[in-house]
């Protein structure tokens, strides 16, 4: 996959601990056609990564650290954004969980306790794993006893509104620089579109 | 320090009180675990441990009350792949700090066995290769970010 990345030139105002990774494709790439469920039990398809932004991050709902946290900061992204542009250009945040067998159930509650607006999505492997591998990302699961863990990308993918995914993310997420660099990509794409 | 001989007694004693808890030099500063969603069935908890003393000091283990099971865990980031990985010991130098944090070091609670909402205190034992245990609460909020949330100088 081709990828130009350039760590996003931090803005005057932003504090020197603060930083954004932002990664962006020099050309953004389609999504395959895939059909998953949302945490209501509707489809999901590639129809509903269109007609505006979102963002979709990997995970799994037995994950105690990195997927709060992550869920948390992108709750303070969207809240940043709300500062930045209109209402319509907020973008959707997608949990995209990959351990369905263990988080059909409870996925509403896990979801919408980070902010009632997310939507959890899941479905069966073969279709989780066209839209994982759609995305440039990676899961797999590694046996621990009887149990098993979940390894998977940290990354946040940025589908613009034709359903192209067009930049990833990389933690921290801190919520300020991230929202800048999403504003960013959003008056770009807007540009492009008015050529 | 020669007031903390009897470690567990004094930790006891200080589990009645609010954070910071001491142990012979060692001292925990803002245990804390984020809020979860109802049903989660892990939890995590944070704090920063600071060792005051002239010797290295080893946390070898956890226990938590309201757990099936507790244990020290790391995230880490390979190749932008998050893991993790079991901590079987950490050391703590003269005068150092450790540092728990989101998507570093934690405290992994499995199982919980009552719900738990924002406010309440998760008592945490942490143990130490010595034999001593320093035990704190983490208090459940809603999830800390690193971030400031400054809304000064948007270029936009």
């Amino acid at each position: 996959m081709k990828i130009l990345v350039f760590v996003a030139a931090l803005l005057m105002a932003a504090p020197a601990a603060a930083q954004v990774n932002g990664v962006q494709l020099d050309a953004p790439e389609a999504l395959p056609e895939f059909a998953l469920t949302d945490h209501f039990g509707r489809d999901f398809s590639k129809q509903n990564l269109q007609g505006g932004w979102s963002m979709v991050m990997l995970g799994f709902t037995y994950c105690p650290d990195v997927c709060p946290f992550t869920l948390g900061n992108l709750e303070h992204v969207v809240a940043e954004m709300s500062l930045r542009v209109r209402p319509q250009n907020l973008p959707k945040v997608i949990f995209l969980s990959v351990d369905p067998d263990r988080d059909r159930e409870g996925l509403k509650d896990y979801t919408s306790y980070f902010h009632p607006d997310f939507i959890g999505v899941t479905g069966d492997k073969p279709e989780i794993d066209t839209l994982v591998e759609g995305l440039d990302a990676f899961y797999r699961f590694v046996p621990k006893g009887e149990d098993y863990e979940v390894q998977h990308s940290a990354s946040v993918s940025v589908i613009d509104p034709d359903g192209m995914l067009r930049a990833k993310l990389q933690p921290p997420f801190d919520p300020g620089p991230t929202a800048e660099f999403l504003s960013r990509i959003q008056i770009e794409y807007r540009k492009e579109a008015a050529k | 320090m020669k007031i903390a001989r009897n470690a567990l007694t004094f930790s006891a004693l200080l589990a009645l009180a609010p954070p910071p808890a001491f142990a012979d030099g060692l001292m925990v500063q803002d245990p804390w675990s984020p809020a979860a969603p109802p049903g989660a069935k892990v939890h995590a908890a944070y704090l920063v441990l600071q060792n005051h003393g002239d010797e290295t000091r080893t946390l070898i283990g956890v226990q938590a009350e309201g757990y099936r099971a507790a244990s020290l865990h790391e995230s880490r980031m390979t190749d932008g792949v998050m893991t993790m990985v079991a901590v079987e010991q950490i050391e703590v130098a003269p005068h150092g700090a450790l540092e728990l944090r989101p998507g570093g070091l934690h405290i992994m609670l499995m199982g919980p066995t009552e719900a738990r909402s924002e406010g309440d205190a998760v008592p945490i034992a942490l143990e130490f290769a010595n034999g001593e245990a320093l035990k704190t609460q983490a208090i459940v909020q809603r999830n800390k970010t690193h971030a400031s949330h400054g809304h000064a100088g948007h270029a936009m």
